[in-house]
């Protein structure tokens, strides 16, 4: 399955490892800041599956601890994937899949790292779109 | 309050009580963040300021006139704009302080794709599943 980023410069190629892609959601500090959202949605998947198919050249690269590498694009900054150089998996951004994996999420890690004001759950009022009103 | 991007270069202050949070799931919002939806919340430009590492601000126009702007060395988003508007948009997960409040709306739902669902049969762990 193919993804992009935002802007469309980069676009990689993933395939799932045996078994589908275990897809899980981080809340971690890191991942929060990296993302500037709530949490981050991630899967594993072997070095030799993933390739870049276009825009590498727009690859920055951000190391947000020791050895863990976040690469994200450098024009529009959609984070792309994470690794660790020596490990034999690559950590995927879920979200700029651009086809259904055809998983669903297993795991939410890092709960305890989650703040207040990015709860998704409890009196929050849901609209498809806009608010009415709203365009 | 104080927020900043993951690497420290980039650090703001906003000043908003009665901070409106809501949570976006459009498309553009889910491949800027490359996450299942972003939070927001609108703050008047008079009330928002950088305090360090503006020079290292980048920004994406999304769509005409909607400029996203994040750090290039890390590639956080911290803020949106409409540069006619007289308000920010707040990427609200960059604040280092509690703002008080909690998120009241969450829009753009029927951009939400299957593989990112967050809620329902999803085990939760504090940090790591054990084994990990």
């Amino acid at each position: 399955m193919k993804g992009s980023c935002l802007c469309g410069a980069v676009v990689f190629e993933a395939e799932a490892p045996a078994g589908g892609l275990h897809i899980g959601l981080c809340a971690c500090r890191s991942c929060r800041k990296a993302h500037a959202a709530p949490f981050n949605a991630y899967a594993a998947v072997p070095r030799e599956n993933f390739r870049w198919l276009r825009g590498k050249d727009s690859v920055q690269t951000y190391a947000s601890s020791p050895g863990k590498n976040r690469h994200f694009c450098s024009i529009c900054g959609s984070q792309l994937v994470a690794e660790h150089p020596g490990e034999p998996d690559l950590l995927l951004r879920v979200a700029l899949l651009d086809e259904d994996p055809g998983t669903r999420p297993v795991e939410r890690i890092f709960c305890s790292q989650e703040v207040p004001w990015l709860a998704s759950e409890g009196d929050i009022k849901r609209f498809d779109e806009w608010p009415s009103g709203r365009t | 309050m104080k927020g900043s991007c993951l690497c420290g270069a980039v650090v703001y202050e906003a000043e908003a009580p009665g901070l409106l949070i809501g949570h976006c799931s459009c498309r553009t919002c889910r491949k800027a963040h490359a996450a299942p939806f972003t939070a927001t919340a609108r703050v008047p430009r008079d009330k928002f300021r950088w305090l360090a590492g503006a020079d290292k601000l980048r920004a994406f126009e999304s769509s005409p006139g909607k400029n996203r702007h994040f750090c290039s060395v890390c590639g956080s988003h911290l803020i949106a704009e409409r540069p006619a508007e007289p308000h920010v948009i707040l990427r609200v997960a960059t604040l280092d302080e509690d703002p008080g409040v909690k998120p009241v709306v969450h829009i753009w739902r029927s951009h939400e794709m299957p593989w990112l669902a967050y809620e329902g049969d999803i085990k939760h762990f504090d940090e790591w599943p054990p084994g990990r």
